[in-house]
């Protein structure tokens, strides 16, 4: 009643506007997240079927490597398919979003588990690019062989199963950025 | 007719100008959000103590064996390991956006409704977490070895020899992730702020 006819109507203008504006966002976070699964997966895959034994052996020793030799490694594997798992759990949500762009406790849930997920997959691979980076270069002071001098395939599987999952880490990123923009307006 | 029309004109104007005048009144009082923005400052205080504790233990950690052979010197300093030397520079760097974000902080709580600054910081602590939870879980990978050993690829276990460095080492990890659980708890509570506007 306060307000004249003029001021709905450019109320009523920036309101589409604005409801436009988080269609697009939410149609890109479902964009998003569909190459946030390919990668996470891929990831976990690559560096779960690693294996590889050496040519030569002795009497008692056979020589071979895969990822389950090394602790890290397999915590990367788990987080990188966890983290794949829960992306294609939350493509529903991200599809409620598109739908109705006015969901706010939904959004907020949405933000606080993709930072979770996150978070463990930060960690997860960059502890695992930490133990990569040592099988490539060793440690002299320490004594730790580099053995990506014997075990070449074997390596670059390791090293190559990061890409995915550092591909996915800003991907989340944005995730959260575009929930928190979308958030903030009216 | 006449008495009618000007009788209505003064009603309105002074409605108008009663309503100007609470425009001009006091802010809206901040209730929950004020107080979520007083805990956002303190935790934030406390994420600059162990973000920089743990770069300083880091940095000044150093040991050298009380015997030695004829050629070398058995020491161990944080400058061996490249993953520690990354980790002490981007503590450094998480510390410094702390400090640099406590303003930003404070006007959170001066203005509880004002969403810009809260934007803001969601954006710019997700992104430091991630920096920090990266050099906080790769320096906890290389101590982990340095613990444990790994029998297939035959790394020693450095920790039994060197222990002081050992000790050290784990501790400015351990004070790490506690600056990472402090960044995961304040962007909980500015999306929570975020959500109810």
């Amino acid at each position: 009643m306060k307000s004249s006819p003029a001021e709905l109507i450019s109320e009523a203008k920036s309101s589409t506007q604005n409801s436009k504006m988080k269609r697009a966002v939410s149609v890109l976070d479902f964009i998003l997240r569909l190459i946030a699964v390919v990668a996470t997966l891929a990831s976990a895959i690559a560096m779960g079927t690693t294996d590889e034994s050496l040519p030569f052996f002795t009497q008692f020793i056979r020589f071979r490597a895969e990822y389950d030799d090394l602790p890290t490694l397999r915590l990367f594997v788990v987080a990188s398919a966890f983290a794949s798992g829960y992306l294609i759990l939350s493509l529903p949500l991200s599809i409620l979003h598109i739908t109705r762009s006015s969901a706010r406790r939904t959004r907020v849930i949405l933000i606080i588990l993709d930072m979770v997920m996150l978070t463990s997959l930060t960690a997860a691979s960059s502890a695992a690019a930490a133990i990569v980076y040592l099988a490539h270069k060793g440690n002299a002071k320490a004594n730790w062989f580099a053995f990506c001098q014997q075990y070449d395939s074997f390596c670059e599987r390791i090293s190559g199963s990061l890409i995915g999952s550092f591909i996915a880490i800003p991907l989340f990123i944005m995730l959260i950025l575009f929930s928190a923009l979308v958030l903030s307006k009216r | 007719m006449m008495s009618s029309t000007t009788i209505d004109v003064p009603a309105e104007s002074s409605n108008v100008a009663k309503g100007k005048a609470v425009l001009v009144a006091a802010p809206r009082p901040g209730g929950w959000k004020k107080g979520i923005a007083i805990v956002d400052f303190v935790l934030r205080l406390g994420a600059v103590a162990a973000a920089l504790g743990a770069a300083t233990t880091m940095a000044t950690a150093d040991q050298t064996l009380p015997f030695f052979t004829q050629f070398f010197q058995f020491e161990a300093s944080y400058d061996s390991f490249t993953t520690f030397q990354f980790f002490v520079i981007t503590m450094a760097l998480v510390g410094c956006y702390l400090v640099l974000s406590l303003p930003l902080s404070i006007v959170s709580i001066i203005r509880p409704h004002a969403l810009g600054p809260k934007l803001f910081l969601i954006i710019l602590d997700t992104v430091f977490l991630t920096l920090a939870t990266a050099s906080a879980a790769s320096a906890a990978a290389v101590v982990y070895v340095a613990h444990n050993g790994n029998q297939d690829s035959n790394w020693l276990a450095i920790c039994n020899q060197f222990g002081d460095f050992c000790a050290q080492t784990s501790g400015a990890v351990v004070s790490s992730l506690v600056a990472v659980v402090v960044f995961v708890l304040l962007i909980v509570m500015s999306a929570l702020a975020l959500g109810k506007h």
